[in-house]
């Protein structure tokens, strides 16, 4: 072993970064980008599931509970009433609300029972559970203000839950199953067509595709139809794997999943064809994998709900195509949305119009690269 | 006009640079129709980008192309024209006959498939994977690619290089043999015995055609008895 023919390698590969920004800035730009995401999501006031507290409770205890639902780190709640309450849960603005009966306190000191309502959105089991642990913990240190009374036992909690959508047999594999069917199929769909386009390029077909009367037209379209006809195949086994094997929750229309998908894989292929034009490459196109997977695995509600970001990072995952992706499937197998509910109609014309602009840039970068 | 008739290509006064690298400086030529043509010049002398200016895959800063009797850029007219990369550009992952057909197919012309292979002499490897073939049977797959839509005008970016001397004789009766059946040949090289099998020769260098004719011309222009002391004594004191 000599150090001089290993550090002529070492010495070799600097001076390659040297000639590669675009590496050099994925290398020390990317991982900060992603970790700030992280930080807003997760410390910038975004993360907690937004909580309506109806307080109809007579007495004085209601009151007490509801302060300290208010002041609590776990959730945003906010005192609203009880018809705010129930149109913010089906406007998807509220995790749930909770309501304070009106004899709450009487209950609560004459028969030693609490008995507080929740009602819960329910297609987010970690919501869901973040609220009633909240509302347990107000429970407790609103008890903890009373004057203590020797001989007295502590108040029983029976808690009255209804949900929704879904429901307690929801769990975290329901909730992210439709999510990921939508991210599996889309980065794989994604990555394939890339650097099959890509290879076109590199081995010199291309330019004899150019210099055939075939259109940039019919180029684009032709890799989008067999790329999509293959993402469809790859759509549908993930999709009958889910439901049937996994046995992921579904209340909506297996048929609309697969139209969600299909508009999706149309997508990934066009963007995989417009991001290849910008590599040289196979090894920049491969960069674009992680610029395309990070935010969008981060911003498009996979992980944590678009309503829980900061005002401005919703505006950032409303412009990437996954959001409307995972709402529109999250929608359909949890809550059941068919093709008339708004929001559905919404993600689908998005996901149509991404399409389309996706389309039109393949076609113009191929023939501007040409030139 | 009908003087265009006999030629099958005309470039008039082509000027293209990419960025600060002037790539042709000036150039024209005609292509008789049914001639072969031989673009000799050393490499980075422009050879490439002129065949692209025909194929209007590059479009000149100055200047102008028509090809068979349309002005370039035109789709219409590519179907007629057959084009040879410099290096094999195939699918390597698809076999012969397949590359063949997909080529055909672009072209809307895949009625010869067999006859374009017996052409090449790779009837009997019509199944073997691109990616598996020699140097040499790459390049007939692809000159098989290039004639299989049966053009009037082939383009050839040197298709002889780092071909073994047989089958480059083979090769050039194969362009004589195209060429008496009527197509025109615009061959690059930059290897100059080749060129003595060429009706027609223009010497490129530094994107300037530096002179042009038969061979026989060519050394009697320079006074000297081979082309390559011909090409030498004519791109002497030729400003960069
Ligand atoms: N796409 C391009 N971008 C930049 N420079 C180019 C490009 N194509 C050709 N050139 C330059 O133009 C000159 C002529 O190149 P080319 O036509 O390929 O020569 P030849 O085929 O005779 O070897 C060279 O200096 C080359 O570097
Ligand atoms: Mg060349």
């Amino acid at each position: 072993m000599k150090p001089r023919r290993v550090l002529a390698i070492t010495r070799r590969i600097f001076a390659q970064f040297r000639h590669d920004r675009r590496t050099l800035a994925l290398l020390f730009v990317v991982p900060l980008v992603i970790l700030s995401l992280l930080y807003y999501l997760l410390r910038g006031g975004g993360g907690q599931p937004a909580v309506g507290v109806v307080n109809l409770d007579n007495g004085p205890l209601g009151a007490v509970v509801a302060r300290q639902l208010e002041s609590s780190s776990q959730v945003k709640a906010s005192q609203i009433d009880l018809t705010t309450a129930q149109s913010r849960l089906r406007d998807d603005r509220l995790a749930g609300y909770i309501v304070l009966p009106t004899n709450f306190s009487s209950d609560a000191l004459q028969q030693g029972v609490l008995r507080p309502e929740v009602h819960l959105e329910g297609s987010q089991p970690a919501q869901s559970g973040t609220v009633l642990q909240a509302l347990s913990q107000s429970l407790l240190a609103a008890l903890g203000t009373l004057p203590s009374q020797p001989g007295l036992r502590p108040p029983r909690l029976d808690l009255r839950v209804t949900y929704l959508y879904g429901g307690p047999q929801l769990d975290t594999l329901d909730y992210f199953g439709g999510a990921f069917i939508g991210l599996v199929v889309f980065f794989l769909v994604f990555v394939i067509t890339c650097v099959a386009f890509l290879r076109e390029r590199s081995q010199g077909t291309l330019e004899r595709l150019m210099a055939s009367p075939l259109r940039r037209g019919e180029i684009v379209l032709g890799y989008m139809l067999g790329f999509t006809i293959l993402a469809l195949i790859q759509a549908a086994e993930v999709l009958l794997f889910s439901l049937y094997v996994l046995k992921v929750h579904n209340s909506g229309s297996v048929l609309l999943i697969f139209a969600f998908e299909a508009l999706m894989a149309l997508s990934a292929v066009n963007l995989g064809i417009f991001l290849s034009m910008f590599a040289r490459t196979e090894f920049q196109a491969v960069q674009f994998i992680p610029l395309v997977v990070a935010p969008q695995l981060l911003l498009s509600g996979v992980i944590f709900p678009v309503s829980s970001e900061p005002t401005w990072l919703q505006a950032v995952s409303r412009a990437l195509p996954l959001t409307y992706v995972v709402d529109g499937l999250r929608d359909v197998m949890l809550k059941g949305a068919d093709l008339s509910w708004a929001a559905i109609q919404l993600d689908a014309a998005v996901l149509g119009g991404f399409c389309v602009l996706m389309i039109v840039a393949a076609g113009a970068t191929l023939r501007r690269r040409v030139a | 006009m009908a003087a265009q008739e006999d030629h099958a290509a005309e470039v008039t006064g082509v000027v293209k640079s990419f960025g600060r690298q002037a790539a042709l400086q000036g150039v024209s030529l005609r292509l008789r129709r049914g001639e072969v043509y031989g673009l000799l010049g050393p490499n980075g002398s422009g050879k490439t980008t002129l065949i692209r200016c025909l194929l209007g895959l590059v479009k000149p800063d100055a200047g102008s192309v028509r090809v068979l009797g349309r002005l370039m850029p035109d789709l219409n007219v590519l179907s007629r024209i057959g084009y040879m990369t410099q290096t094999a550009a195939l699918y390597p992952d698809l076999t012969v006959l397949e590359n063949l057909r997909f080529f055909a197919a672009i072209n809307g012309a895949e009625a010869h498939l067999t006859e374009a292979l017996r052409f090449v002499d790779l009837e009997d490897r019509p199944d073997s994977v691109v990616a598996t073939l020699s140097g040499g049977m790459r390049t007939r797959a692809s000159l098989a690619c290039a004639i299989v839509h049966r053009p009037e005008l082939l383009l050839l970016d040197e298709p002889t290089v780092g071909v073994d001397p047989q089958l480059r004789r083979r090769l050039w009766d194969q362009f004589r043999e195209m060429a008496d059946g009527g197509t025109t040949l615009l061959i690059s090289s930059h290897v100059m015995d080749e060129a003595e099998r060429c009706q027609r020769l223009g010497l490129i260098r530094f994107g300037r055609l530096l002179a042009e004719g038969t061979v026989e011309e060519l050394k009697e222009q320079a006074g000297v008895e081979k082309l390559e002391d011909a090409f030498l004594q004519l791109s002497a004191g030729e400003p960069r």
